[in-house]
């Protein structure tokens, strides 16, 4: 087991990170920019290293003063987190190459579903059921034209190297398309440095549903059930809950097995979450994320498995937490992204909290790293935190984050509360009758198409 | 039967025990003691201050005086991280005073320095960093010990 950890991100999750540690009886050292000497987990980690200034490439991004902060506290692990530098592969193998460990899968792996069109083929060839796109990246317009007309419009052209929600473009007709594909690729250019860019089905009103899959990195996994992730701003989740309101049992353990045989087959290490986008009872790959997410707590209220302590276990050697048929998925849970945003605008809202009280009770979990008189600065993203709750049943869980939203006061900030106070009094929420467009929908006041 | 006064352990002895422990945490590059036995529990934790602890791997010899010191200092040194002389280290590594172990170091207190003089090393990863003076001025303050380690922003000198 490791002796001591470096925690190589920042806000909740790195709070997340030392707790793990903590209850492992690792030391921690936290990593911090000038702008958040005054962050919650650099107050309660063992050490902390200022590493550079606000900027994240000179900070939270900036493997030198990584490296010689692990050099400097002889920490023996880094843990990345999300975000950042946790989906980097050169990163995980310059660790590897100081003696360091990553805590993460392998670096190859990392590379594989990175880039999105390598990810789609392995996935295909791996038995899991991909979205009908073209095979590789679209280079000459007549091809584009070709494949679109095969796949049928509308067409969603997407850039190789994006994920996350960014670098996609929809052409609703052929003559949409030539223009989608040259601004698709230009932005793909700036944002990720590869104007590549593939095509692939646009489909109208599919859900967001994702498995967590857990590997040893010999060969054995299991999957941990589903999250439902559809509803979204922006392709950026704004609430997520599991298991999913339309997933029956003999579905979710199909689409689960496919994925944790692939995980086998692939021999994963570490956390990930395999994507798809589900429509009429078909699910469709979109991308794997090799990291924990920002939601991994809605599997950990229902299965009772702590992610991040397991990934922390995997990697320093330890076998998976339990064997498939002891995995049990155990009532409902519902996360709530809190932004420091103006609810209507979504204006970012950055400044000092006056007064904080999160609400407490009976399967309510706050994942937060803010507290009352914290600033929350303006350089990085802007979620105040998370709310998660548990309930025997759906009913139960939606009754109890009605009373938990109600409770909650962040002052000082203009926050995205008032927003789920809304939605969770919504009939289509209320009747988990929703998909992937709804929420934009219902922002932008369109009576959401059913 | 009634408990003897003379079973139970005197304050004496606790304060004995805890004094040998502080000791020990002194002598040692220990953090953190605890020791429990029949009826009592007693735990002495050192404080880690702001500024990254000694790794054990650096100068065994001078750990423990460089962290009683960095401990010590670290309130007078977060006053002088807005003096108007002072210069900030540019990077996270450990600091030396001089180009190679032995030699002469690089500026002393009192001593005068252009702007861009060499005033210490920090090394990182095996790449020594020569660290220039941001002004032209004399050396008042050496705030780092030889071979301690630094983070980002931490003053290093007072150049005035």
């Amino acid at each position: 087991m490791f002796d001591k950890i470096l925690i190589a991100n920042r806000g909740e999750i790195a709070l997340r990170v030392l707790r793990a540690c903590k209850e492992l009886g690792i030391s921690t050292v936290a990593v911090h920019s000038t702008a958040d000497a005054d962050a919650m987990h650099v107050r309660l980690a063992d050490e902390s290293v200022c590493i550079g200034p606000p900027p994240s490439k000179d900070s939270y991004l900036n493997v030198p003063a990584l490296l010689a902060a692990c050099e400097i506290t002889g920490a023996d692990a880094v843990h990345p987190g999300y975000g950042f530098l946790s989906e980097n592969a050169r990163f995980a193998e310059i660790l590897a190459e100081h003696n360091l460990e990553f805590i993460g899968p392998k670096a190859e792996h990392i590379r594989l579903m990175g880039d999105k069109i390598e990810a789609k083929k392995t996935a295909k060839r791996l038995g899991i059921p991909v979205v009908p796109g073209s095979d590789g990246a679209v280079t000459a317009e007549e091809d584009a034209m070709a494949i679109a007309k095969e796949i049928g419009f509308p067409v969603l052209v997407k850039a190789a190297a994006g994920g996350g929600g960014r670098g996609m473009k929809v052409a609703h007709t052929a003559e949409e398309l030539a223009l989608a594909i040259t601004t698709a690729a230009n932005e793909a250019k700036s944002a990720f440095g590869d104007a590549s860019v593939y095509l692939e089905k646009y489909l109208t009103k599919p859900r967001h549903i994702e498995i967590q899959i857990l590997g040893d990195g010999r060969g054995g996994a299991i999957h941990l059930g589903e999250r439902d992730c559809s509803l979204q701003r922006r392709h950026q989740k704004v609430w997520e809950e599991g298991p999913s309101p339309v997933l029956a049992a003999a579905a979710r353990a199909k689409i689960g097995e496919t994925c944790a045989k692939a995980m086998r087959d692939m021999k994963y290490l570490g956390v990930g979450t395999i994507e798809f986008l589900y429509e009429d009872g078909e699910f469709y790959f979109i991308e794997m994320n090799t990291r924990i997410q920002v939601e991994h707590p809605v599997t950990e209220s229902i299965t009772d498995i702590d992610l991040v302590l397991e990934q922390i276990r995997i990697a320093a050697g330890g076998d998976l937490p339990a064997k498939q048929d002891e995995v049990a998925i155990i009532g409902h849970a519902i996360e709530c992204r809190i932004n420091a945003e103006n609810p209507q605008t979504f204006r970012p809202s950055p400044g000092r909290i006056n007064q904080f009280h999160p609400p407490g009770g009976l399967g309510v979990r706050i994942d937060s790293a803010v507290y009352q008189g914290y600033v929350i600065p303006p350089y990085y993203d802007s979620l105040v935190g998370k709310l998660i709750v548990h309930g025997k049943t759906r009913q139960e869980c939606l009754m109890r984050l009605r009373r938990a939203l109600d409770e909650m006061v962040v002052d000082g900030i203009e926050t995205t509360l008032p927003l789920f106070r809304a939605l969770v009094r919504e009939p289509a929420i209320i009747d988990g009758d929703y998909h992937i467009h709804w929420l934009e929908q219902y922002l932008a006041g369109q009576p959401p198409a059913l | 039967m009634a408990r003897q006064p003379a079973d139970k352990p005197s304050k004496s002895d606790d304060s004995a025990l805890i004094r040998e422990l502080a000791l020990l945490l002194d002598e040692t590059s220990l953090t953190e003691i605890e020791i429990e036995r029949e009826g009592l529990r007693v735990r002495v934790a050192r404080n880690i201050s702001v500024a990254a602890s000694v790794p054990s791997a650096y100068m065994p010899a001078a750990a423990p005086a460089a962290v009683a010191a960095a401990a010590a200092s670290a309130g007078a040194v977060a006053d002088l991280s807005k003096h108007p002389g002072v210069v900030p280290s540019p990077m996270v590594g450990t600091a030396y005073w001089s180009p190679e172990p032995g030699a002469k170091p690089f500026v002393e207190v009192g001593t005068k320095v252009s702007a861009g003089q060499t005033l210490l090393i920090i090394e990182a990863m095996k790449t020594m960093n020569q660290i220039p003076s941001p002004r032209a001025g004399t050396v008042t303050q050496i705030l780092v010990e030889d071979g301690q380690p630094v983070e980002f922003g931490e003053p290093l000198m007072i150049i005035e």
